[in-house]
């Protein structure tokens, strides 16, 4: 027990020190504004004061915001899901040299710098007449998220007993039969997990969503509308750190919950 | 029956190719007609208006200007900065942190958690926070620099060259560690008690248990994670750009700043495209480079 004091210690201070961002951003959220200016800085807010969300919430569109970046999530989950379950089962089950180039091909998107493809699709979402719609910073996105839910998808199917489809498959099923009926039911706690972190991936999404929307404020998402607080000549420390609570907390607590499933997922898909 | 011949191994490749058909047609129309059309763009001196009209004449214009161009490799010069000082920085905090909740505590789930919690973080606000924190008048790091004696007046270090280097180098680093937590932490796990044993049976002290027994093999996790986290400092965007948008004076404006600007901001699209394709070439060459020594271990 006594060696096993100063681990704990040290691990405690550790984490304390490599986390005071996230302290400093909940404690500036809820400082009353004298305290922002306050000499030494107030570490731990006496009078915690809930103005700076009031007025995040209400002087400024960040509603608007939150909804559009949902909107956007959602949509590019959805198509996400839908093409990861189909591309991961076919590498999983039925492994051939073309879906193998496929799948290769589909993680070397990861090289690519965003700046560079965005130039592109800005180009030709403009010629489809997409440019500053949702769906523009949706279909982006997905550049993203798809090749990450195939592999994901693709790990957790592997684990999955290759005999539950040959029951299937004398049942009399089709394998998207069942791929449906069996698999997919078994693999709730995989595609939950790919869908979160897809809806994630497009939550904090910045670079495309700002080139794609920017001319359109109605259609910013939540990282635009912090970006572009940050960029105001005076800038009201105690808002941006109420918005970015706002869009900060809800994934810091998903992490915390999905943690074992989220790192599993993901040191799978990093070893491709 | 129809159902059981589609189980037939004469079809299963057809399957494959059928239900890999949607994602590849996604992709094709998502990235490799986008990057085809960059590059046809990166050939043609074409500002952003002009897009969409006919065909400008081919031209080399565009890399010739780049790599005659001081202000490219000053980009060029300040991405491989980014990437050496991050990477250095993520691995001597990732490897630390994972090595440090890899021993038996008390509580030691949860530290395991807290030190991966950055990685939850967006960029966007990780970015914001670490800006807050560096403000220069009434930033808590000043404020701390200052009470341990290190400066002797607060530092504005937003509007200095190498100050704001180092605040987006910090914030870079800072969401970067802990996906090399992660993964080193998985590999020390993948490690075989027995190999210690055996290293401690032959008399080896814990600093050449750690040099000759969990070093090489962490190797090949190391690999991985290090292609990852330089592709990610190359290709960031968001971080840098919020903090700085790329000054004081370019000295923050990497490749993928550079290329931003001069396309969104200058409207030199087809300059910007041949840029873009560029840093894209090193990502590749960087990569296969890595992933070659790997495999040839």
């Amino acid at each position: 027990m006594r060696k096993q004091t100063l681990p704990a210690l040290a691990a405690f201070i550790a984490c304390a020190v490599l986390l005071f961002p996230v302290w400093w951003m909940l404690v500036t959220a809820v400082a009353p504004p004298d305290d922002i200016r306050a000499y030494p800085p107030v570490f731990f807010p006496t009078h915690p004061s809930f103005a700076a969300f009031h007025s995040i919430l209400y002087d400024r569109p960040m509603l608007r915001w939150i909804a559009n970046s949902l909107i956007v999530a959602a949509m590019s989950t959805a198509l996400t899901m839908v093409l990861g379950v189909l591309g991961g089962y076919a590498l999983s089950r039925f492994p051939s040299r073309t879906t193998r180039a496929v799948g290769m091909s589909v993680l070397l998107a990861k090289m690519i710098p965003t700046t560079l493809l965005v130039i592109p699709l800005y180009v030709l979402f403009r010629e489809a007449g997409l440019l500053s719609t949702l769906a523009s910073a949706a279909l982006a996105h997905c550049t993203v998220t798809i090749p990450f839910a195939i592999w994901m998808l693709k790990a957790y199917f592997d684990s999955i007993p290759f005999e539950l489809e040959e029951a299937a498959a004398i049942d009399g099923n089709t394998p998207l039969g069942a791929l449906w009926h069996i698999i997919l039911p078994v693999s709730l706690p995989g595609l939950g997990a790919t869908a979160l972190y897809a809806f994630i991936l497009s939550w904090n999404e910045f670079a495309f969503s700002r080139t794609l929307l920017f001319s359109a404020p109605d259609n910013w998402t939540v990282t635009i509308g912090i970006a572009s607080i940050r960029g105001e000549y005076i800038i009201s420390w105690n808002e941006i750190m109420a918005a970015s609570a706002i869009v900060a907390v809800p994934i810091i607590l998903v992490f915390v919950w999905l943690e074992r499933y989220l790192v599993v997922g993901l040191t799978a898909g990093a070893q491709k | 029956m129809t159902a059981a011949r589609l189980w037939r191994p004469g079809a299963r490749g057809w399957l494959g190719i059928l239900l890999m058909g949607p994602s590849a047609i996604t992709v094709a129309f998502l990235i490799v007609f986008p990057l085809a059309r960059a590059l046809d763009l990166s050939f043609q001196k074409i500002r952003i208006s002009r897009v969409g009209g006919a065909r400008l004449p081919f031209t080399l214009d565009n890399y010739t200007r780049a790599l005659g161009n001081d202000e490219f490799w000053n980009a060029a010069e300040i991405s491989l900065a980014f990437v050496l000082l991050v990477t250095i920085g993520c691995f001597l905090i990732g490897i630390a942190a994972a090595l440090m909740v890899n021993q038996r505590f008390p509580g030691r789930r949860i530290a395991r958690l807290l030190v991966a919690l950055p990685w939850a973080v967006p960029e966007v606000v990780a970015a914001t926070i670490w800006a807050w924190m560096f403000d220069g008048s009434f930033g808590v790091i000043n404020w701390l620099l200052l009470k341990l004696d290190l400066i002797s007046g607060p530092i504005a270090w937003l509007s200095q060259p190498h100050e704001a280097f180092a605040v987006c180098t910090v914030a870079l680093i800072w969401s970067g560690y802990p996906f090399v937590a992660v993964m080193v932490l998985a590999g020390l796990q993948a490690i075989p008690e027995e190999l210690y044993e055996a290293a401690r049976m032959d008399g080896a002290h814990a600093w050449q248990r750690f040099r000759d027994v969990t070093l090489p093999a962490l190797r090949p996790v190391c690999a991985i994670a290090m292609v990852l986290v330089v592709l990610r400092v190359i290709r960031d965007f968001a971080t840098v750009y919020v903090i700085t948008g790329g000054g004081p004076v370019g000295a923050t404006r990497s490749l993928a700043v550079y290329t931003y600007e001069q396309a969104f901001s200058f409207y030199n699209i087809g300059y910007a495209a041949a840029v873009g394709l560029i840093t894209l070439l090193l990502c590749a060459a960087f990569s296969t480079m890595v992933v070659r020594r790997q495999v040839a271990r």
